[in-house]
């Protein structure tokens, strides 16, 4: 059976005295965790084997908790930056969410130049919505257009946090962000919409690589943020596989939730269960046994 | 979105929001405002408390305004996408947020035994609390916001507006008015100090209290009853069929008029048995006399794979549900129809001549067949 490589790689150094995310050190554990998904490989090698030098990468992430619970600048203009450098051209790499406003709350600066890391919202001048829905399955949605028409290749840069209504948020569901209508998708736990929105063209045919910002995780009563349940875990997850790495999310967070004595998320009547429909549409693996786990400290 | 628009670019705004409802090819007889009083422009969301909502631990609110009960946590939003918690507290963003408006006849909504010929000024802001994959209007009711073009149009600014267009009615219609509840509720109290009548045009997913408080301010009420099959709610509107039937009942129940429409799909919601068996349960529940119209479908929005809805289709679903018992069963858009016009249930004769929106005769005085004298349901003055 092959099984989906998923590293995790963790550092105690990850935040500054200010609580930030360190940028040097997130480098050094995205850097880490590229090599274990190469094997062999250097990280380089290994981005421009999934990512052709020259394509418009698209790096999405959430800015939805704003300052409080989000991939935070500290962590994607470093990360951007670098793969920007690697695929040959710094503005070929788009940073961004739903809003200017939410980025903007979250403490990013703004940039649509060619010459530099770009960074800006759907809802930025010139870009919006595109104006016929995407129809797939039970999804039917208009696409950002900077997802649609701007990248060829996208980068799911997600947050990880317990999601009352869909258990875990992590890569996947960041993909909500790619859509005008999220809030129609949040029924029956959000399957099987997140799992048909991750299968539609637009998203599965340009998703290259998840990487799951577990740096501070929301175990509990999210995806709002609640200090008193969010914990400095320091990690990240990485994988080719986008169930694979969401599904080790999923047990980071169970983890968390045993070790400060909460139930499961079964148990609470809200496992992810979005991660088994998106096994069987063939995406990835959810079955931990499938899934090989590489896991080092930096 | 920025909302950054003159004169012009709102007179197009307005004739694109006109056209969402156009649904036959004769051109609806109505015009989009784009003056008096001066339009403000504006783009930020409105933040005014809502109402119907309980404050749960943790900032954690749940909405209490429709079936959905959505819990939401610190800066989360309702499936509607127009409400949102914001440190516990529960807001519309949409409250005088106007997306649409427009000068309609009130056959348009439609209203076919509520003041015929007469105008409405009518609105309606973004958002939705279904999500109905055949959505006539989606371009507004699916969206959030921030994703249309809003103009700032408070309580007061409608009710004038009204009147200096010499509107009689103020009809709260296009996306679903029971997400922008507490604007229509303000709007409709103000209308209704100065004379005015208020119409509104819902899907009816909506809770029995705040249904009871919006009846004692408006008029009339259309409820679009997409099927009569929980089956079809699930799937192609992503709700529940049983609280429309009680939003009808209580409406039907209360001093306000009502009018059912129900647009029929081919091949997803027009199987005559289950028409009988809604027109049975309408006359058992709610009596003979209020309107139902059986509407044209036209391909749009996620259902584009689906032909119009054949004519004969809507004669025979006509024919079905005057079979059993209905007084006032109407086809709708198509226009010239004589399914568009209203018969008296006694003498059978034609009181009523309608063509498109169009009047071209009434034979009604007093509310009543000029022919026998039989009494017409609706609100004729």
């Amino acid at each position: 059976m092959f099984k989906s490589r998923v590293a995790i790689v963790s550092s105690k150094n990850a935040f500054t005295a200010d609580n930030l995310p360190d940028p040097r050190v997130v480098l050094r554990l995205i850097r880490k965790g590229l090599e274990l998904l190469a094997g062999q490989a250097a990280a380089e090698e290994y981005i421009l084997s999934l990512i052709p030098p020259g394509s418009n990468l698209g790096l999405k992430i959430n800015t939805i908790g704003r300052r409080a619970l989000s991939t935070l600048p500290e962590t994607a203009v470093a990360i951007g930056l670098w793969l920007g450098k690697t695929l040959g051209q710094e503005g070929r790499v788009v940073i961004w969410d739903r809003t200017n406003e939410e980025l903007k709350d979250t403490g990013y600066k703004l940039s649509t130049s060619p010459e530099t890391l770009r960074i800006f919202g759907t809802d930025n001048r010139g870009v919006g919505y595109q104006t016929d829905p995407v129809i797939h399955r039970n999804i039917g949605s208009l696409f950002s257009r900077i997802q649609a028409e701007m990248v060829n290749y996208s980068i799911s840069l997600a947050i990880l946090k317990d999601h009352g209504l869909a258990g875990v948020t992590a890569g996947l569901k960041n993909y909500f962000g790619a859509i005008h209508n999220p809030n129609k998708y949040h029924d029956t736990h959000c399957d099987p919409y997140v799992a048909e929105l991750f299968d539609c063209p637009l998203v599965k045919n340009k998703h290259r690589l998840t990487i799951i910002d577990a740096l501070k995780v929301q175990y509990h009563r999210g995806p709002s943020y609640h200090p008193q349940w969010a914990e400095k875990v320091q990690k990240f997850i990485l994988s080719a596989d986008p169930v694979a790495a969401d599904v080790v999310g999923w047990k980071l967070i169970e983890e968390l939730r045993a070790r400060k004595g909460l139930p499961s998320l079964k148990e609470e009547g809200r496992e992810p269960a979005y991660l088994f429909t998106a096994e069987r549409l063939g995406l990835g693996q959810a079955q931990l046994e499938n899934i090989e786990i590489l896991e080092e400290e930096v | 979105m920025s909302a950054q628009i003159n004169r012009r670019d709102f007179l197009k705004f307005s004739l694109v929001g006109s056209s969402l409802f156009l649904a036959g090819k004769t051109p609806a007889p109505s015009w989009p405002l784009f003056s008096s009083p001066p339009l403000s422009e504006g783009a930020e969301l409105s933040w005014v408390e809502a109402r119907y909502y309980e404050k749960l631990p943790d900032r954690e609110i749940k909405c209490q305004l429709c079936p959905r009960f959505c819990q939401l946590g610190d800066k989360e939003r309702g499936f509607c996408g127009v409400r949102e918690n914001k440190d516990g507290r529960y807001y519309t963003l949409v409250y005088g947020k106007v997306a649409s408006l427009n000068v309609d006849p009130i056959e348009k909504k439609p209203f076919f035994h509520f003041l015929p010929g007469s105008q409405a000024l009518s609105l309606a802001t973004a958002g939705c609390n279904l999500s109905c994959r055949f959505c006539q209007n989606w371009e507004i009711s699916q969206m959030r916001p921030e994703q249309v073009r809003n103009i700032n149009l408070p309580p007061e600014a409608v009710v004038t507006t009204a009147e200096n267009q010499g509107c009689p009615v103020i009809a709260y219609t296009y996306s679903e008015p029971v997400i922008f509840y507490e604007f229509m509720y303000d709007t409709s109290l103000l209308a209704r100090r100065k004379g005015l009548k208020n119409v509104v045009v819902s899907a009816g997913y909506i809770n029995p209290q705040p249904l009871a408080d919006l009846l004692k301010v408006v008029e009339a009420v259309k409820i679009d009853l997409k099927a009569f099959n929980q089956d079809f709610y699930h799937q192609y509107v992503r709700g529940e069929l049983q609280p429309v039937l009680e939003t009808i009942k209580q409406i039907a129940g209360s001093p306000v008029w009502l009018e059912i429409v129900y647009l029929v799909i081919p091949t997803l919601n027009d199987n005559p048995e289950e028409i009988r068996k809604m027109c049975r349960w309408l006359k058992t529940e709610i009596g003979p006399d209020y309107p139902l119209h059986f509407s044209r479908f036209h391909p749009m929005y996620l259902i584009k794979n689906l032909p119009p809805t054949p004519v004969s289709t809507l004669e025979k679903l006509r024919q079905i549900a005057l079979e059993e018992g209905l007084h006032y069963v109407y086809v709708g858009n198509v226009p010239g129809h004589p399914g568009e016009s209203t018969y008296c249930p006694n003498c059978g004769k034609l009181i009523i001549e309608r063509y498109g929106y169009t009047i071209n005769k009434i034979e009604i005085s007093k509310g009543k067949c000029r022919f026998c004298g039989q009494k017409i349901a609706g609100v004729w003055s």
